[in-house]
């Protein structure tokens, strides 16, 4: 469990270095340039983790964030947000989504340039936790 | 009884003489002849003054000839060589039949008096050149909001301004203003700060910070309110290039966290390529670190541009050739992304005069912009970017159009602000905003036509010939 991810991203770079380094490490993995597209890849695909881009034309990451966490098909997907916007970082995102849409915020921020140490200690743990809740809910 | 009246004279506290139609002094009291000796029958205008004729001015003769008294200031010097300032009063002495036989005259001595008086002229010398001097801009104004003083400074800078409305002078509007700290300190006597733009006589603007404090009558009611103004224009130019600069870093920063991402990924594609032995993926992440380093390029360029107050480099500039080395430039990018790029040159282009560097700058940011466009447009296949010049007198006129992602209103209006940016890691916000810059200083325009989803136009008129905008800023 817990190795179907999917990442949003508009930077193809980005989308495609990490399309090769976690499919590397075993994992599935689907890319969508935008909020629209994730969404609509959403309808067919159900991924454990999502790896989400903040900044992106049209609808940011954040604000995709907001759509996933209420829609009760996606609410158990766990969200890892990845931005270089030291703002993001800086700031409490949880607090920041609780304050504006009081919704939970994501499971995991990871800064750019990405740490591939630490993205997959973020996936393991993560992962981990999708199989307890699995597990506890059967 | 005379012998008292006698001892008055005697003792009082100022000079007494007694003066005969001759001007000689026929009696004198003892303070009389302390400082001026024991001088009886001498003129007067000797023994007071130590001149040789009847003083112009001499109230004695004024009372002989008219019987009244008179008064007058005069400056005296004793037998000591003491010059001593005294009021002078005289009164007519008759005899039985009424005839003026004698004229009294007393001399009050008034020299701390005058010494009050000069150091008051000399305090009230010293605040006006202190009011006229100061390195501020300063105006009084009453109730009515009419100025009734106005400092050199200030009348230098704002034109003459007394007996003109204070909003008029400020503000330049023809009626009182909604909020008046002026009103509020002559209402409750409180001194006030604000800012306010001001524009002076030959149209410079300035950024002042104003005190306004009141003034009070004897009662200590404000009568009147001073108004003090510091040109503060050089701190908030100061505080908005230090938050330019802040923004600028944070916005640099964030754009190359993300060209790192994009290095750090081709180079993780290159090495796991040669480990796998698989050469597609070596070429795919060699591309890919290519394709960064290209885009820190242009990221440094655009700093550069933004950073350096450069004057524009006039020249004719062979568009045919522009045209090219853009092309060359544009034709890797959009190949890498399986983007058609077109480009089409009327043959009757010709020359535009203009800084070369400065408008190839603009075209490239506006074409990376376009193929960025098209890049991140995931909903469609097929993209192209065309790029036109044509010449329409008194234009030449550079169209790039793409049918990549489209921008909705709000970006459409905000593209050419700086540090703003609807593209991720991409954007630093500072491209279409440079571009706009050098466009607007060869005195051209850019047309902005955008839909969501269908692409967008981007519109470049350049003056054939050269005539560069007046606007401040740097290209």
């Amino acid at each position: 469990m817990g190795n179907r991810i999917l990442v949003i991203d508009d930077d193809i770079d980005t989308a495609d270095y990490l399309s090769c380094f976690l499919e590397d490490h075993g994992y599935q993995v689907r890319v969508a340039g935008d909020a629209t597209t994730a969404l609509s890849t959403l309808q067919t695909y159900s991924p454990d983790i999502i790896l989400l881009d903040v900044l992106m034309p049209g609808r940011s990451g954040l604000d995709l964030l907001v759509t996933l966490r209420r829609d009760p098909r996606w609410e158990n997907i766990r969200l890892v947000v990845i931005t270089g916007n030291d703002q993001i970082l800086q700031d409490d995102c949880q607090s920041y989504l609780g304050t504006h849409h009081g919704v939970r915020g994501p499971d995991a921020l990871l800064g750019k340039p990405i740490d591939r140490k630490t993205l997959l200690a973020i996936l393991e743990r993560l992962g981990q936790l999708e199989e307890r809740s699995t597990s506890g809910g059967a | 009884m005379e012998s008292n009246y006698r001892q008055y004279w005697e003792d009082m506290p100022c000079y007494l003489s007694v003066h005969d139609r001759e001007f000689r002094i026929v009696d004198g009291n003892r303070l009389f002849r302390s400082d001026f000796g024991d001088r009886i029958g001498e003129y007067c205008y000797q023994v007071y003054k130590g001149v040789e004729e009847v003083c112009p001015d001499c109230p004695v003769k004024l009372t002989f000839e008219d019987g009244h008294s008179h008064g007058s200031e005069q400056a005296l010097t004793t037998r000591h060589g003491d010059r001593v300032s005294v009021m002078v009063h005289t009164t007519p002495i008759r005899d039985e039949a009424g005839e003026i036989v004698a004229v009294m005259e007393m001399h009050t001595d008034i020299g701390e008096i005058k010494r009050l008086q000069n150091l008051l002229e000399q305090s009230q010398r010293r605040l006006a050149q202190l009011f006229e001097e100061v390195p501020c801009y300063i105006t009084v104004q009453g109730p009515d909001h009419v100025i009734q003083h106005a400092n050199r400074k200030f009348r230098d800078t704002f034109g003459p301004a007394v007996g003109d409305y204070c909003y008029r002078v400020y503000k330049h509007r023809e009626e009182q203003c909604l909020v008046c700290p002026s009103v509020k300190t002559l209402a409750d006597g409180k001194t006030r700060e604000h800012e306010e733009v001001m524009v002076s006589l030959d149209g410079e603007k300035f950024n002042m910070l104003v005190t306004t404090a009141p003034l009070r009558d004897a009662d200590g009611k404000p009568e009147a309110v001073i108004k003090m103004s510091i040109d503060i224009t050089q701190i908030r130019r100061l505080q908005s290039q230090l938050a330019s600069i802040g923004l600028l870093v944070g916005s640099i920063s964030h754009g190359i966290k993300g060209l790192l991402t994009g290095l750090d990924g081709g180079i993780y594609l290159v090495n796991s390529g040669f480990q796998k032995d698989n050469p597609q993926r070596v070429t795919k992440g060699w591309e890919m670190v290519q394709r960064n380093v290209d885009k820190i390029r242009s990221m440094v360029l655009d700093i550069l541009y933004y950073a350096k107050d450069r004057d524009l480099t006039i020249a004719d500039v062979d568009v045919g050739a522009l045209v090219a080395e853009i092309r060359e430039l544009m034709t890797r990018k959009a190949e890498d992304f399986d983007i058609r790029l077109d480009v089409q040159v009327a043959p009757d282009v010709g020359t535009i005069q203009g800084d070369q560097s400065a408008i190839r700058a603009a075209l490239v940011n506006i074409l990376e912009n376009s193929l960025e466009a098209c890049q991140v447009d995931r909903h469609k296949s097929g993209h192209w970017v065309r790029f036109r010049a044509r010449r329409a007198s008194p234009w030449m006129v550079f169209e790039i159009e793409d049918n990549g992602i489209g921008m909705d209103r709000e970006t459409r209006e905000k593209i050419f602000s700086l540090f703003f940016s609807s593209k991720g890691v991409k954007g630093t916000g500072l491209g279409l905003f440079i571009s706009n810059k050098i466009v607007d200083k060869h005195g051209g325009t850019i047309a902005v036509t955008s839909e969501p989803g269908r692409g967008t136009r981007f519109l470049v008129r350049l003056p054939l010939e050269a005539r560069p905008s007046t606007h401040p800023g740097t290209v």
